[in-house]
């Protein structure tokens, strides 16, 4: 008895921005699942719709069409059940960086030891043991990413939410991140919608992997990664299954 | 006064007639206490495209600010064309990971600013400017300014503007580190066609070895902190490379395995 | 980087840095007494200066030495400051976080604030007259709106996806607006104490030069009325030396209170 269930559903979702001078369309009729424990990339070039269609299913915003289902019910608005690690200047610079990770469970009125014994474990689980009294402005790059996977985490979601957290590091710290973020994705299992421009991100990390075009956003296709993980970036399937996406990716000059 | 090149690359060079057009003696950068170049000596080609990779925080920067000269070096110096490299002769042209056109410029204006420093002549100033924009496909942006492009449009912008210079030195920051796969691919094979057509002596630094065995004839390969070479591997794959081929993946993962350190 | 950098500062860095703000000092000094010895009846000299200094301590003005009369001064600043700094802030982060305190209490804002506060002062002296009270009000004034126009334009500021991950990490709206939108509109809050005190610091004088028995700014006035320019001199200087400081103390509190700002 094997039988795949769905953690979320995502149902024709569509957005379009309304200004003075007309309106724009983002996200078109956009739909998939979200199944319960997997690690789900969505991959799109440039800069299109990517981060609202995230910001939609995080309950952040509202779309103008279709909707979105947690555990069957539809969302309306945020829900403490799904967490998000944000693309960029989301640590709060005048936190420090255990304060940073304890900021969920500070709004919920968790006890302090209780709070202090949560984050530490996520910390040392990201590897940040040590920093705990830095400021964001103390560190690099690849250490504020993990502040906010570990802040993610020490909210215990069920869903993680993540919108291109490696987008601003260098090629190198970026392969050590995706290393370190699959390890402590399975010794701590939760289901993960991660959003990228990377092909070769989106295979290493993703279970499977669903492709967005250019503006406005739609579902391309939805490719299954049945590769063991950790994956080899070198390795043949790999390549061409990476060749074979990115000539189904739209060019985004 | 022409000194010998050391390594098998530049003996190879010189019999292919391509003059040694940079050469770094010596190069040493320290900060106090602390060394971070440590006796860099190569050279490079007229005409040659150099990629440098090194793990993340080996020193590039500092490097590469050494060899534009915004820091002084502790030691060592650099030639262009056996004299020590001075700005107000010679002509370093930078492509930095942040786009940097002016706001104020329209694209073509901006393609011909360096140039109208340099006091190139107007008639020369249009031709190259219109060159460039063939070459890279921009003609329908001429009049635009940079920002309502997109940034990889104006990172192209800069990237033709430093072409147009004609420069002794074309010194590259990883300008397309933070694009998409496909867009990254579209613009290394922009900058061949350029440097083909166009003819520069190229240091490109990169962190990505894919991006650097795509595009390098010679890598230098920089170890950690302090950053001396550690090796320079010529790369004598034909193109347009295949990135699925087994010797471009053989040379990947060795330059991988030299410098991982993730 | 920074760091390294600034440990191996060379002479010239250190003139830079120390010599030429001693020069500046120097040079004022110097194109004082210059100005002194050629117009002995316009500007006394530093020395004259000096020795009116100590007579205001022999021969108290007003029954009240220098002391006294800066104490005065400052009082009525404090007193208006720390008013102005609990209700300004207040409004300015009402202004700044709802949208409906915006539409009201802004709107007034915007028509009141391009009134300079020395053009309060005949209406207050009107409705007041000129005791203690009605000058602290026109600190009031003058400390008041710069705080809350920074505040409300720092709470504005707070970049939306800050409020975002109070959201998504369960904050309710007063959690959201205390522990992430007030602490990251700080350095902006800041900036309006800032300029709430040297504002503060000029609006007191002027309030004392027209109608005060004691203050910096009646001694001002003072000696201008008795063309006593020694006294001026030491009132003009004693305002500029209490201005510095109060200014630097400032720095210091904000690195105090802010110390995730560099």
């Amino acid at each position: 008895m094997d039988k795949v269930s769905n953690k979320m559903e995502i149902r024709q979702i569509s957005k379009t921005f309304f200004a003075s001078k007309g309106y724009f369309v983002a996200i078109e009729d956009v739909s998939f699942d979200v199944r319960d424990g997997e690690f789900l990339v969505i991959l799109g070039p440039g800069h299109c719709g990517k981060t609202v269609l995230l910001n939609i299913v995080a309950g952040l915003d509202k779309q103008t069409g279709g909707r979105v289902l947690y555990d069957g019910t539809p969302m309306d608005g945020v829900n403490n059940q799904i967490s998000m690690v944000f693309q960029k200047l989301a640590l709060m610079s005048f936190k420090t960086v255990m304060q940073n990770v304890e900021l969920g469970l500070t709004f919920r009125g968790t006890p302090k030891n209780e709070r202090r014994k949560i984050s530490q474990k996520y910390l040392d689980l990201v590897g940040l043991t040590g920093f705990e009294k830095s400021y964001p402005y103390q560190l690099s790059g690849g250490m504020k990413q993990r502040v906010g996977i570990a802040r993610a985490y020490a909210n215990d979601p069920k869903v993680l939410v993540m919108d291109e957290p490696f987008g601003q590091l260098d090629a190198q710290t970026r392969y050590a991140m995706q290393e370190e973020l699959l390890k402590t994705w399975e010794k701590d299992k939760r289901t993960v919608i991660f959003v990228t421009n990377n092909i070769e991100e989106a295979l290493y990390l993703g279970d499977r992997i669903v492709l967005l075009s250019e503006c406005p956003a739609k579902v391309k296709a939805i490719y299954p990664v049945d590769l063991p993980k950790p994956r080899d970036m070198t390795g043949k399937i790999f390549l061409d299954l990476r060749a074979e996406i990115s000539s189904n990716t739209d060019l985004a000059i | 006064m022409m000194r010998h090149a050391e390594t098998e690359a530049a003996v190879a060079d010189e019999k292919n007639g391509r003059p040694v057009k940079i050469s770094v003696r010596n190069l040493t950068k320290r900060f106090g206490d602390l060394l971070v170049l440590d006796d860099l000596t190569f050279n490079i080609h007229a005409n040659e495209f150099v990629c440098v990779v090194g793990p993340t925080g080996c020193g590039k920067t500092t490097f590469l600010n050494c060899l534009t000269r915004i820091y002084e070096p502790t030691s060592g110096d650099l030639l262009i064309d056996n004299a020590s490299a001075d700005p107000q002769k010679h002509n370093i042209s930078f492509v930095f990971q942040e786009p940097s056109a002016f706001p104020w410029l329209t694209v073509e204006e901006n393609l011909a600013y360096g140039l109208k420093i340099k006091r190139v002549a107007k008639g020369e100033i249009e031709r190259r400017v219109n060159q460039i924009l063939d070459l890279m496909g921009l003609q329908q942006f001429r009049k635009s300014y940079p920002g309502e492009l997109s940034v990889s449009i104006e990172q192209r912008v800069i990237i033709g503007r430093s072409f147009a210079m004609r420069p002794d030195l074309l010194l590259m920051d990883e300008p397309y580190g933070q694009m998409d796969v496909k867009v990254r691919f579209y613009l290394e094979d922009e900058v061949i066609r350029l440097w083909k057509e166009l003819g520069s002596t190229i240091v490109f630094i990169t962190h990505n070895i894919e991006e650097a065995v795509y595009l390098a004839e010679r890598v230098i390969i920089l170890s950690n902190k302090p950053a001396c070479i550690k090796e320079e591997l010529v790369l004598d794959l034909p193109r347009p490379r295949n990135i699925a081929g087994s010797e471009f993946i053989q040379y990947r993962k060795y330059i991988t395995d030299k410098i991982k350190w993730w | 980087m920074m760091n390294l950098e600034e440990k191996k500062k060379s002479g010239l860095e250190l003139f830079l840095y120390w010599g030429l703000p001693i020069l500046a000092i120097l040079l004022v000094v110097g194109g004082w007494l210059w100005f002194a010895i050629s117009n002995p009846r316009l500007m006394p000299n530093p020395l004259q200066v000096y020795e009116r200094l100590i007579r205001t301590f022999t021969r108290p003005v007003a029954k009240v030495n220098l002391f006294g009369h800066a104490f005065a001064s400052l009082g009525r600043v404090l007193m208006a400051l720390v008013f102005a700094w609990v209700i300004g802030i207040v409004l300015g982060i009402l202004i700044g976080w709802s949208r409906v305190c915006k539409a009201v209490i802004g709107t007034i804002f915007e028509i009141i604030r391009p009134i300079p506060p020395i053009a309060w002062i005949p209406i207050v002296i009107m409705w007041f007259g000129i005791e203690e009270f009605p000058k602290v009000l026109l600190v009031f004034i003058g400390t008041f709106v710069p705080l809350v126009i920074n505040t409300a334009a720092g709470i504005g500021l707070v970049d939306k996806i800050n409020i975002d991950v109070g959201k998504i990490f369960g904050g309710n709206r007063f959690q959201i607006l205390a522990q992430i939108v007030i602490p990251t509109a700080l350095p902006s809050i800041f900036a309006g104490i800032r300029t709430s005190v040297s504002s503060g610091w000029t609006t007191v004088l002027a309030a004392e030069m027209i109608a005060a028995q004691h203050g910096l700014g009646a001694l001002v006035t003072r000696g201008w009325q008795g063309s006593d320019m020694a006294l001026v001199m030491v009132a003009v200087i004693t305002i500029a030396i209490i201005g510095a400081f109060l200014a630097f103390s400032l720095n210091k509190l904000e690195k105090w209170v802010c110390p995730w700002t560099k």
